[in-house]
């Protein structure tokens, strides 16, 4: 079966700084530098699943989506997009993608949501036998049918990314990609989206998502890749990811202490691994990965009393992709 | 379907959902009714106070401008420039407002031919323009008397066929610039000046001196204003103006192919840079 996306060797520089007219009216030297936004990605997502690519703001995921999408050239590297070469022939892509990039601003605000999808129903060359029901079917999809008459500036942000959702899906396309889909959306909206993209899987279609946000990776993604500076850093399924950490249960506390605390560090790193450690006004926070937190518990009790430090507050948590990031980078994902 | 007419089904499209933004703001009309008369009426009022209607002014004036109708001279004129703003800087102007609201990128991620974007939004503003036109000629006929012949109504029309590929050329290559820039505004403003100055739109393009009369002779316009001047308040033929009009398909031709070429060249460009998302 043919893959959804292959890239290989995808990379994006784009120009730093500025060459003013004035500065080039005047002569002086081009201090432009060029950083890569994706720095060599290879990225294969498997027919009929939900891939996603996690990390921080900054990290190139938009920019990879950009170029999946024919957005954006990349500076070196191919992509075939559903056996398709997107530089070759990227109307033809576009043809068969469904992509929500920009979310709520990508829409006419001024336009019913109905308004909205016959308008882009016409740009995707959806045969107007039919149009109708395409539109009925995609607002259904996104639940938006009952409000499909009013105006989009009368939406909520989670309503307006639902119907720019639901614009993805006009072309009823076999692969439908989404760049931070749930950003700015409560915690109702978010979980309704998500639903929503499940459903996608479910019709056999394809997913590739972009998101910062672990939990979003974890719960709907079959596999996800993690990129950090452009490269992606660690590749498949969330549980696979996990268990790359050495750890039953991740320990977080925050000290409370007058000196370096290298001691108390020492003493914990016995105990498991140091993943983290940050200081800010007397408090130090770290977390630790161990086997037992009834074992480390005690253990750093102990540590901070010898110390002369308190323990301010202790949490157990489960092992998640914000841990994978952290032992991979050295960062936390909202760093 | 073929593509092109599911390109042509999207241009539809795109006119109507311009039209329907745009009838969503009702007090925009009103200004299609003030400013297209008070403009040119406060021209021609002034110069009437400069020469009030005394025969040796007249004279002057259809000595250089080959009609005695001042008020009709300055009024068809404002109307050329109204109908000339909104086709060269329609194409321009539609990609920014996509481009500043964020819907630039949806559009280019639909199939959809480019000159969908181009050329939809502003053929929206045709029928605005033609009842502003209306609103023209009667303050025209209404305030000075001048009343405009259907003859030549109508044969201003063949003129305006052959003059629209010339103008969108002309728009595409602001386009292009939207494209890779962003803000071109006061480029626009700059070249709109120059169009105002050069192509008789407001006075006789005798005025000039030399050198910028051989720079009046490459643009377009200036054969388009003087052509429907020529049919409307002199009652030429269209058999009078075929020199005018073999030269504006030239020109066409010209400025066609350097719009292709520039748009195409800028549009990769804006794909190379990520200017196509950022405004």
């Amino acid at each position: 079966m043919t893959a959804a996306v292959v890239a290989t060797g995808l990379v994006k520089e784009f120009e730093k700084g500025r060459h003013t007219v004035w500065q080039r009216l005047r002569g002086q030297p081009d201090q432009r530098t060029r950083f890569r936004a994706v720095d060599g990605i290879d990225l294969r997502v498997e027919t009929g699943e939900i891939f996603g690519l996690l990390g921080p703001n900054g990290a190139g995921k938009t920019t990879t989506m950009k170029m999946l999408s024919t957005l954006l050239e990349p500076t070196s590297g191919t992509i075939e997009v559903l056996g398709i070469d997107v530089a070759r022939r990227p109307r033809e892509v576009r043809a068969r993608l469904g992509a929500m990039l920009s979310g709520e601003r990508s829409l006419y605000w001024k336009l019913t949501a109905r308004e909205n999808l016959e308008y882009f129903a016409a740009l995707y060359h959806v045969p107007p036998k039919g149009m109708k029901e395409r539109i009925e079917k995609a607002l259904t999809a996104v639940k938006l049918s009952d409000r499909a008459d009013d105006y989009v500036e009368r939406y909520s942000t989670g309503m307006r990314q639902r119907l720019a959702l639901a614009r993805a899906l006009l072309p009823d396309p076999p692969l439908v990609i989404l760049d931070e889909p749930t950003v700015g959306l409560d915690p109702q909206s978010a979980r309704d989206l998500r639903d929503r993209v499940r459903d996608l899987r479910a019709q056999g279609r394809t997913v590739l998502l972009t998101t910062h946000y672990m939990e979003e990776a974890d719960q709907l993604c079959d596999r996800v890749a993690i990129i950090d500076h452009g490269k992606i850093v660690a590749l498949d399924s969330p549980a696979a990811l996990k268990r790359t950490i050495r750890a039953e249960e991740i320990v977080r506390l925050d000290i409370g202490l007058e000196g370096d605390g290298a001691a108390l560090l020492e003493r914990l790193a016995r105990v498991g691994t140091v993943a983290r450690q940050e200081r800010t006004n007397g408090t130090l926070a770290v977390t630790v990965h161990c086997r037992s937190a009834r074992e480390l518990v005690p253990a750093a009790f102990d540590a901070a009393q010898a110390s002369g430090a308190t323990v301010r507050h202790v949490e157990v948590v489960p092992v998640t992709l914000e841990d994978v990031f952290l032992s991979l980078t050295g960062r936390a994902l909202r760093e | 379907m073929t593509l092109a007419a599911a390109d042509l089904r999207a241009f539809v499209a795109a006119v109507r959902k311009e039209l329907r933004t745009v009838r969503r703001y009702p007090t925009l009309w009103l200004g299609l009714v003030f400013w297209p008369v008070l403009l040119p009426a406060s021209y021609v009022l002034m110069g009437q106070a400069y020469s009030g209607s005394d025969p040796k002014a007249i004279a002057a004036f259809a000595e250089r401008s080959g009609t005695v109708e001042v008020a009709g001279f300055v009024f068809v004129g404002f109307a050329m420039y109204m109908w000339l703003s909104t086709i060269l800087w329609g194409p321009g102007t539609a990609l920014r407002t996509e481009q500043m609201r964020g819907t630039l990128e949806a559009m280019f991620l639909t199939p959809t031919s480019r000159l969908v974007a181009l050329f939809g939004p502003p053929a929206a503003a045709l029928p605005t323009l033609g009842l502003t036109f209306v609103v023209m000629g009667a303050a025209m006929w209404i305030l000075f008397g001048v009343a405009l012949p259907l003859g030549g109504v109508l044969r201003t029309m063949v003129v305006i066929a052959f003059a629209l590929p010339a103008l969108y050329a002309i728009g595409t290559l602001f386009a292009a610039g939207v494209l890779r820039f962003g803000e071109i505004g006061p480029i626009v403003q700059l070249v709109r000046g120059i169009f105002v100055l050069a192509c008789g739109i407001t006075f006789p393009v005798l005025m000039l001196p030399g050198w910028a009369q051989a720079v009046a002779a490459v643009l377009p316009p200036t054969y388009i204003v003087q052509d429907i001047r020529a049919m409307l308040l002199r009652g030429l033929g269209l058999g009078d103006v075929a020199g005018d009009l073999a030269i504006t398909v030239g020109l066409t031709g010209v400025f066609a192919a350097l719009a292709i070429v520039i748009f195409h060249a800028l549009e990769r460009s804006a794909r190379r840079s990520g200017m196509l998302g950022r405004y």
